[in-house]
């Protein structure tokens, strides 16, 4: 990196704020190290860095808790990392409105013991909550169980500050809980990797904390029951917020202990409410082949929902597929035995209610991509069969340059092709890392 | 605008005819007139042809025909809209979309439909209703307005406090792009690869094309509902009965506030239930689990009497329910009553501004000598002022344009919003500005230009066409430009 | 007070009311466009066209007023497509007249295009000949009893010679009713007493197409209330109410028909008028406001319309009188247009069906969608009746009810050819056939 860019840089936000060389090394991607990684401190020092950068024609790759660094095609050369950890405050929480406006750089646990002082929490969830960030989690489109009845990112945030590719300041959305005034541009950062805009504040809608919440896990003899069990539970009256699935090697995690097909329903609400369904959801399950309905701990369900990851050690490859919730067990059922069948095991956990599974893939032979690669594929198309998608969410370069990390969008791939030139036509923003050649 | 030479038109006509059939095109101006506006009458447009397409493959004919002719074009729904959207700004083609208006699946086990977009908002309820399931975005329109006219505008309706605007129950579209293409973004699943096009889709008020199929969520139906109407003598403590209900932790699935002057339109209309001596009443739904709605709305019940309601009663059964929102959702059309038209405002506000923004909103009327009429969002801070005057009193329209601006810059003023749910249209693009930053709405443009960059696809809406709306001090009223240039008459 | 609305300006003083001549069409500025009768109108939800729905008739109605446009082609072909349903009535929340509306539009087509020679000839005879001069309407019915009973009916069908006709003659050909006998044509007594302990004295409106084709429904009319303790006049010299002539646009000859019938009723003595047809019933409880601007009649026309009782209205105010004997059939109710929408009796008829012992009753879709029917709209617009004439059986048989009961002679011949051309069994009944039945008739 040329000397010029980066004594800009220091001089804007302080030498402490710029790292270089090897304090680099929690930044290195794909095995590729960026030129500096560099942390303003005010939403104005977040525009100033991206026009020094943009200047020398360095990529910026935004990075909030690096949760999700992994995710995507390996990053630019010659990159700058763009850390908004320092900004890292709530800068508005009126209870009476339901809505919070924060920086983008704030920890999810942090943020979430903000605003439960008064009484509220923001109904996105994501792994790891003491590193990921609310920017991270709303560039990543991150989500958790709870999304079955609260939804997702898109669904929540109202408003956003970003800083453009080139420079400018620009808000959308706005800070009330209903808005159409202008195009839904947070909708467009949701899950954009960081590929349009720095986001640098965020607005979002809340929710009172509830009264009483339960988590409640039955197992069952075989996957293809507890599908006919989620149905059942869609099909009732009840309203769970979570309904996940796991198969008999997810569920062998410490908090379930078991090899058995579980399900796991969580419920909120008032006391009466939550007992109500948990009874209810007993005598639905039992009569499916359930057993064993158990309550579980609320750390216990947090430690489920990396359950899959964890089930053999390092996993060779971690995939996401999107489908219809009705086909969720049955493909869970063909993806185990796709690896069965190459010497290959798995684990299976799914959001089985809105239809997102989450597998992670071990291989007694690491090195061997060739099986690695062909269960991979296998998955993606089940998931495509059903009409959906697959994600490589994590996996070693080798099994990448196989296998695609992100589907082919298609006819709308040229629509997101030209909204990336007209909105980033510099290309400094995470070039090359998301779908579509974006 | 020049009008078509008539050699033209006729030709152009033939060509129309021929992919949609003699009987699916208009030109004859006396039937073209009907389609000037849309549900606000303060702008009219006219079209050199109103189309009728059955199939997205017509509609991607009509439009690239439109592209090859460059003329402008513009979808129509039920024409329900109140901020003029669906107005041929600048003449050419407008496609009625009311011949596309089946429900082509239902998946129950998915819980989801694909419908087209002329089909009416309630018949979708009533499609999959029998099954136990609802489409849950209710405008008040619903009786009326179609699925596609409620993803221009992403439109709301009093129950989106708890369950969402049409955009959160929105799974995927085909649209049929500004250039012609047929393409479909997002699709059944829950999430699509890549941007959210869907979702800035939603809500893009026509300008990125025209939705042909929509896939859409349907719910289940809740087990139970409680509706509480709550009575008040004073406005002010009807609005701090807003945020007393939120405080305790609730989320109603509806909280809407109907004023006095809007009660005496609706009882005169379906005598609904609601006294006519109240300065306004508080509807108050909770729905969900049989179990604990009886606590809930009892909650509702004694926060409502803690702000100082006169009278707190809970709907007897379905009926008196079903009354009540009728009520609720005819107060629009009611005003009819009182006046030959009015203007209805769509600020947002944060919640807690409620006392504050009402008091000023009857203020402002007030001073401008003409009457208002407020049903609203109460939960969502979507405010509805109706400004009521008459068109043929000289001077009176300028009034109503001129504290509708007030109010709007009142709404950006407390942080809030200049439309909830009406969408930008023609109407209120030159306050775009009261919210957002030129560099804001030159991101806007890009955006747009990624879809639509020939601007062909309804063209002269949301975008300001005037820089000075953005200085301070208060707006006098000019003729609006799409006047000026003479596209439009103000009547 | 304390009322959120600050002090309120006196509205404006309006100019001069709309008028189309003569005829206020001042209604029209009670409509403010929302829109919110789209759905509910017959002719758009088929055509999806704006000019068809209740909103863009009336901005037509509108224009025409103002003079911004002038009665074209097109327009009259709008206008004169509206059923006069008045579903749109049902549904506005600003209280906009459209039957009103539409009548006065509708004479204005009429004065101004009165038609060729054939088509005033026509209308002659129907509207004014025979409809304002019950002899001759009886006479028409005997000849017509000729015809069909003659096998002159099954020649012209067979041969195919209806098919050549115009096509208004040739839907008017179709529908003719099965007239009947001349003993079922024959006037009803003076006065049916009361069976039981006396509730009131009614007067019957026997009607003019009604006497001569179901003067059966009349009959089953008088003895229903009669077991519930009426006595029920007959007026001797009662001829239309006019109500078809006002749909029509023939607005003067409803204006004269009205004054008879206010006239005949008045003699009687009554303080109630039963009528057993829906399109009367709607049409007398308006002589108030027809007949508002003539001083010596607004206030007989407003006495005489508040005494309009539907059947099903009058007997719906008590339970009906025992014994009811067990109507063992399944049925569905189709709602009359002008009884729903133009009466706004909807629960009253279904009350009594559910008072029949053994009767199973199943909802219609769409019950209060009109059948095509609409008074003449039938020989007028023979193309959209027999659309809206399918959908209507389509839902009547999706039900699988053995009878669909209505109430209303125009829809139940409409209703009945529907059924027929489907080859259905499903039967056609008035209501008070039914009843009747529970009280014994036919037994």
């Amino acid at each position: 990196m040329p000397a010029a860019p980066l004594d800009q840089l220091r001089s804007l936000v302080g030498t402490s704020h710029v790292l270089t060389g090897v304090e680099l090394s929690p930044y290195v991607v794909d095995g590729r190290t960026p030129e500096a990684a560099v942390f303003p401190g005010t939403l104005d020092e977040v525009r100033a860095v991206v026009e020094i950068a943009a200047g020398a024609g360095l990529p910026i790759i935004p990075w909030g808790g690096g949760t999700a660094a992994s995710v995507g095609h390996p990053p630019a050369a010659a990159a700058l990392v763009l850390g908004l950890r320092r900004l890292d405050r709530v800068l508005e929480h009126e209870p009476g409105d339901l809505t919070a406006t924060a920086q983008a750089g704030m920890t999810m646990a942090s943020l979430q013991a903000a605003l439960g002082r008064g009484g509220q929490w923001l109904s996105l969830e994501a792994p790891q909550p003491e590193r990921a960030t609310l920017g991270g989690v709303i560039a990543t489109n991150a989500s958790g169980p709870r999304r079955h009845l609260y939804g997702t990112a898109r669904d929540l945030v109202i408003g956003m500050t970003v800083v453009t590719g080139e420079g400018a300041v620009v808000r959308g959305g706005g800070k009330v809980v209903k808005n159409v005034a202008g195009y839904d541009l947070p909708k467009l950062f949701v899950g954009s990797y960081g590929t349009l805009g720095v986001i640098v504040e965020i607005t979002v809608k809340l929710r009172p904390r509830p009264e009483d919440e339960r988590f409640v896990a039955v197992r069952f003899e075989r996957l293809a029951d507890v599908g006919i069990a989620v149905r059942a539970v869609m099909a009732s009256d009840l309203i769970p917020t979570s309904i996940d699935v796991l198969d008999g090697d997810a569920a062998r995690v410490r908090a379930l202990r078991t090899a058995a097909p579980t399900l796991v329903v969580g419920f909120d609400g008032l006391a009466e409410q939550v007992q109500w369904q948990c009874v209810e959801l007993e005598r639905m399950t039992a009569a499916l082949g359930g057993r064993d309905a158990v309550p579980l701990a609320h750390d216990a369900w947090l430690a489920m929902t990396a359950a899959g990851r964890d089930a053999f050690g390092t996993p060779a490859a971690v995939m996401r597929l999107v489908m219809l919730p009705a086909h969720v067990t049955d493909a869970m059922a063909a993806g185990a035995e796709a690896a069965k069948a190459r010497g290959l095991a798995c684990a299976w956990t799914a959001h089985a209610g809105v239809g997102v599974a989450t597998a992670a893939l071990f291989s007694p032979r690491q090195t061997d991509v060739e099986p690695i690669a062909a269960t991979l594929e296998a998955w993606r198309a089940s998931a495509h069969a059903s009409g959906g998608h697959a994600t490589l969410e994590w996996a070693p370069l080798a099994v990448k340059a196989r296998v695609p990390v992100w589907d082919d969008p298609g006819a709308a791939g040229r629509v997101m092709r030209r909204i990336k030139e007209q909105l980033d036509p510099k290309n400094v923003l995470n070039p090359g890392r998301f779908l579509a050649g974006i | 605008m020049v009008p078509l030479a008539e050699p033209r038109k006729r030709a152009l006509r033939r060509e129309l005819a021929a992919i949609v059939g003699a009987g699916g095109v208009l030109s004859d101006p006396d039937e073209l007139l009907v389609y000037e506006s849309d549900g606000l009458t303060l702008f009219r447009a006219l079209a050199d042809f109103v189309v009728f397409p059955t199939s997205a493959e017509q509609v991607s004919a009509v439009v690239k025909l439109a592209n090859r002719e460059e003329l402008p074009f513009v979808a129509r729904g039920a024409g329900t809209g109140l901020s003029g959207g669906c107005l041929p700004a600048e003449g050419g083609i407008v496609l009625s979309l009311m011949r596309m208006n089946r429900v082509l699946e239902v998946d129950y086990d998915n819980q989801l439909a694909i419908v087209e977009p002329g089909l009416v908002n309630l018949h979708l309820s009533w499609a999959v209703g029998p099954s136990g399931y609802y489409y849950a975005p209710d405008p008040s329109s619903q009786q009326a307005c179609t699925i596609g006219g409620n993803i221009a505008n992403n439109s709301g309706g009093p129950h989106t406090l708890k369950y969402g605007v049409t955009t959160n129950h929105v799974l995927g579209l085909e649209v049929v792009l500004p250039d012609g293409e047929i393409v479909w973004l997002g699709g059944r699943t829950r999430e699509a690869a890549g941007y959210d096009l869907a979702g800035v889709f939603v809500g893009s008020e026509g300008t990125f094309g025209i939705a042909t199929k929509i896939a859409v969520r349907i719910l289940k139906k809740p087990q139970a509902v409680k509706t509480v109407l709550a009575v008040f003598d004073e406005i002010e403590r009807a609005s701090a009965a807003v945020s007393a209900i939120i405080a305790r932790g609730l989320v109603p699935a509806a909280v809407e506030m109907i004023d006095h002057l809007t009660i005496q339109a609706v009882e005169d209309a379906f005598g609904c239930g609601y006294p006519r001596d109240a300065a306004a009443a508080l509807l108050v739904e909770v729905d969900g689990l049989a179990a604990g709605i009886e606590a809930q709305a009892a909650r509702v019940v004694e926060a409502c009497r803690d702000a100082g309601a006169r009278e707190v009663r809970v709907a007897r059964d379905e009926a008196e329910r079903a009354l009540l929102w009728k009520g609720r959702k005819s107060a629009f059309g009611a005003y009819g009553r009182l006046s030959p038209a009015y203007m209805v405002m769509d600020g947002v506000i944060p919640r807690t501004r409620l006392p504050h923004v009402l008091r000023r909103v009857n203020e402002i009327v007030a001073a401008h000598g003409l009457r208002v009429g407020n049903v609203f969002h109460a939960g969502d801070g979507n405010l509805h002022p109706n400004i009521l005057y008459d068109p043929r009193v000289p001077g009176e329209e300028t009034r109503v344009l001129e504290a509708g601006a007030e109010i709007m810059r009142l709404c950006a003023e407390v942080g809030g919003s200049i439309s909830g749910e009406h969408g930008i249209g023609l109407e209120k693009t030159d306050f775009m500005p009261f919210i957002f930053s030129p560099a804001d709405l030159a991101f806007m443009q890009r955006l747009k230009d990624a879809f639509n960059p020939t601007g062909r696809c309804n063209p002269g809406k949301i975008f300001p066409t005037r820089k000075t709306c953005g200085e301070a001090g208060p707006v006098a009223y000019r003729p609006h430009p799409i006047e000026e240039k003479g596209l439009a008459q103000r009547f | 007070m304390a009322h959120g609305t600050t002090e309120t300006p006196a509205p404006p003083a309006p100019p001069a009311p709309l008028a189309l001549h003569g005829l206020s069409v001042e209604g029209v500025n009670q409509c403010v466009h929302c829109g919110l009768c789209l759905a509910s109108c017959p002719t758009f939800s088929e055509l999806g066209t704006e000019m068809d729905s209740p909103r863009g008739r009336i901005f037509l109605i509108k224009s025409l007023a103002e003079g911004r446009l002038a009665l074209s082609d097109s327009t009259v072909r709008h206008l004169s497509l509206c059923l006069d349903c008045r579903a749109c009535e049902t549904v506005c929340p600003a209280g906009v007249p459209y039957g009103r509306l539409i009548e006065a539009a509708k004479a204005e087509i009429e004065r101004q295009r009165p038609g060729g020679a054939a088509r005033r000839a026509f209308r002659w005879i129907n509207l004014g000949l025979l409809l304002e001069h019950p002899r001759l309407l009886a006479l028409a019915a005997a000849g017509l009893r000729a015809y069909q009973v003659s096998g002159l009916q099954r020649l012209v069908r067979a041969s195919g010679l209806a098919r050549v006709l115009p096509s208004t003659l040739a839907a008017w050909e179709a529908l003719t009713p099965a007239v009947p006998a001349a003993a079922a044509r024959a006037p009803l007594p003076a006065l049916i007493p009361a069976v039981g302990a006396r509730r009131a004295r009614v007067a019957l409106l026997t009607g003019c197409v009604q006497s001569v084709v179901f003067g059966d429904h009349n009959r089953a009319t008088a003895r229903v209330l009669a077991r519930n303790g009426c006595d029920v006049v007959v007026p001797a010299g009662q001829g239309c109410c006019g109500a078809l002539n006002a749909h029509a646009g023939d607005h003067a000859r409803a204006v004269r028909m009205a004054k008879a019938t206010i006239e005949t009723f008045e003699r009687a003595g009554v303080r109630t008028v039963i009528v057993n047809t829906s399109g009367c019933g709607a049409h007398m409880k308006g002589y108030g406001a027809l007949l508002a601007n003539e001083p010596s009649w607004a206030s007989p026309a407003a006495r005489f319309a508040a005494s309009v009782q539907d059947v099903s209205e009058f007997l719906a105010r008590e339970p009906l009188r025992g014994p009811l004997a067990p109507v063992a059939m399944t049925v569905t109710y189709h709602d009359p247009c002008h009884v729903v929408h133009g009466q706004k009796i909807r629960a009253q008829p279904r009350q009594l069906l559910a008072e029949i012992p053994g009767l199973r009753i199943v909802e219609l879709a769409e019950s209060d969608w009109c059948c095509g029917s609409a008074g003449i709209y039938n020989l007028t617009e023979p193309e959209m009746a027999e659309r809206l004439l399918r959908r209507k059986v389509g839902h009547v048989l999706a039900t699988g009810a053995e009878a669909v009961v209505t109430a209303n002679p125009g829809c139940i011949l409409q209703i009945a050819k529907g059924v027929r051309d489907r080859g259905a069994p499903t039967r056609v009944l008035h209501l008070v056939e039914l009843l009747d039945r529970a009280y014994g008739a036919g037994r």
